[in-house]
């Protein structure tokens, strides 16, 4: 409570402050009927239908499946995009072989890897899975490659005169000066699992948050619509946040840009 | 008084760079020595490669022709440690472990490198901030690091190239007389590169200047200035007379090297 009292002091509360009158106006305009409640109902009508949704465990089913999707999708593109984008970066043959590949293929909407993938591997959750790491894939690889560019090569001569060689070079210079780019696109990635995941649900699956909005809305539940909406909405900031956090913690010596100078 | 053993000799060195299809002569035909314990600083106009010249010193550029041999007193240390001009400390080790690095890389043991790292911390005024990250400390201390990584290999040879030029003025003269401090008590043999005439004559003992385009030794001039030596050495005679002559002699070189640069725009 402390931290999040200093937290707030440090005048973040226009953060905080920005939703909630965001969620007044709005109420405010659905009570009047400037927006139609039908289809804008009122933000507290929202909440006791998330409570109903959580209370009867629909929630909690749906989002657990989303989760999990989320889980192995980010692991594959965190674990491919960092190996390869590291390769790239230290490997000119490579970057330069794999670059206008990753250029055409980059740009594609990525629900439209679902049916590519399903050629390859038999419908179902590994192919959700992969489809959904596509983007984020890409996103992570990009970011750990430019991480490795940018290194400032008078430090990477520095370490070389002072003996760290091969291994050693990578582990104790390489690899440091690319985290904070990697904690980027590790961010980036996990923020378009979460919407890759959510259209690949709509298209391919009965369960997950996706499913779960697009039925509401299809049998006009606009309230339960709107809650898996906020449901959304929530993970999405959470998971960002707590990658933040993650980075602040493990790489204590980056220079935050918003930290006050001093 | 310095010994007169010499430490380093570069002999007919030569450094010659491919640039746009064209071979252009960075140094040529580099000799110099430098004595046990000697203080050489290295004065030259931009494009004289004196920076070149530490970086062949140095190891992290090779010669095309000539040869650099620097003596081994004790086997084991290394042959040389710079100190970078922007310091190029690694920004997610904290200060302690800059220090510790080469160390570190050359496999000695735990507690010796964090003795080491204490004493050369001491030496430069920086035990408070020892778990520091670089980004915390301002540019003199930043450099006083680096200063610290390289005492703390014990090499054979101090290299420095322009260590304190990104350095504001009165930091600068604090600095230098550290240096002069930091010098006196370990006798290391120092080749010292700056742009600016009044900090070899503070520092050196002998100041060798360098021609531009290419790069070439035009003369050495030895500093009768007596140790230890600070900042009051300025108001002396011989060091008046010692930098007009010089000067003189480098404004000649600083002209003609501007001229070439302007004839090379239109070229």
């Amino acid at each position: 409570m402390r931290a999040l009292g200093r937290w707030l002091g440090e005048q973040h509360w226009i953060a905080v402050g920005s939703p909630i009158v965001l969620f007044i106006a709005w109420e405010w305009a659905s009570a009047t009927d400037l927006l139609r409640e039908a289809f804008f109902p009122r933000p507290s009508t929202i909440v006791i239908h998330l409570r109903h949704l959580a209370a009867d465990g629909t929630l909690w089913d749906h989002a657990a499946m989303t989760l999990i999707r989320i889980g192995w999708a980010f692991a594959l593109a965190a674990v491919l995009g960092v190996g390869i984008g590291l390769a790239m970066g230290l490997w000119r043959q490579l970057r330069e072989g794999l670059d206008p590949v990753f250029a055409v293929i980059y740009p594609i909407p990525s629900i439209l890897f679902l049916p590519l993938v399903s050629f390859l591997v038999p419908p179902g959750e590994i192919a959700l899975v992969m489809t959904t790491a596509v983007t984020s894939f890409f996103l992570i690889a990009f970011t750990t490659t430019h991480g490795v560019r940018q290194i400032d090569r008078l430090v990477v001569e520095a370490a070389v005169h002072y003996g760290a060689r091969g291994r050693r070079l990578f582990a104790t210079v390489l690899l440091p000066g690319a985290l904070p780019f990697i904690f980027t696109g590790l961010r980036l990635g996990l923020g378009f699992a979460l919407i890759v995941v959510v259209a690949v649900e709509i298209v391919s699956t009965s369960r997950g948050l996706g499913a779960l909005l697009w039925l509401s809305w299809q049998i006009l539940k606009i309230e339960d619509m709107y809650a898996t909406f906020f449901v959304i909405a929530l993970l999405g900031a959470v998971l960002s946040y707590g990658l933040a956090a993650l980075r602040t913690r493990l790489l204590p010596w980056v220079q935050d840009v918003t930290a006050r100078s001093g | 008084m310095p010994t007169r053993a010499p430490k380093v000799l570069v002999n007919e060195v030569s450094v010659t760079f491919e640039s746009h299809g064209r071979s252009v002569v960075a140094l040529d035909r580099i000799s110099l020595q430098a004595h046990a314990g000697e203080f050489l600083c290295i004065v030259g106009p931009s494009g004289s490669g004196k920076s070149t010249l530490l970086r062949v010193l140095a190891g992290l550029l090779p010669q095309s022709a000539g040869d650099v041999r620097i003596e081994v007193d004790r086997p084991g240390t290394p042959l040389t440690a710079m100190v970078f001009q922007e310091h190029a400390l690694l920004p997610w080790r904290t200060v302690r472990d800059n220090v510790t690095f080469g160390l570190e890389n050359r496999g000695v043991r735990r507690a010796e490198r964090e003795a080491r790292a204490r004493e050369m911390l001491a030496m430069v005024g920086l035990t408070r901030f020892a778990q520091h990250y670089p980004h915390q400390l301002s540019g003199g201390m930043k450099q006083r690091v680096g200063i610290a990584r390289a005492l703390a290999n014990d090499p054979e040879v101090l290299l420095m190239d322009e260590p304190l030029a990104a350095l504001d003025a009165q930091t600068r003269a604090i600095m230098q007389e550290e240096l002069l401090r930091i010098w006196a008590t370990l006798g290391k043999t120092v080749v010292y590169v700056t742009h600016s005439l009044e900090e070899a004559l503070l520092l050196g003992d002998r100041i060798v200047l360098l021609t531009a385009h290419p790069g070439r030794v035009c003369q050495v001039y030895p500093v009768n200035l007596g140790r230890p030596r600070g900042l009051e050495v300025r108001g002396s005679p011989v060091y008046g007379a010692l930098l007009e002559k010089i000067w003189s002699r480098l404004r000649e070189e600083v002209v003609r090297a501007m001229a070439e640069d302007r004839g090379g725009e239109h070229a």
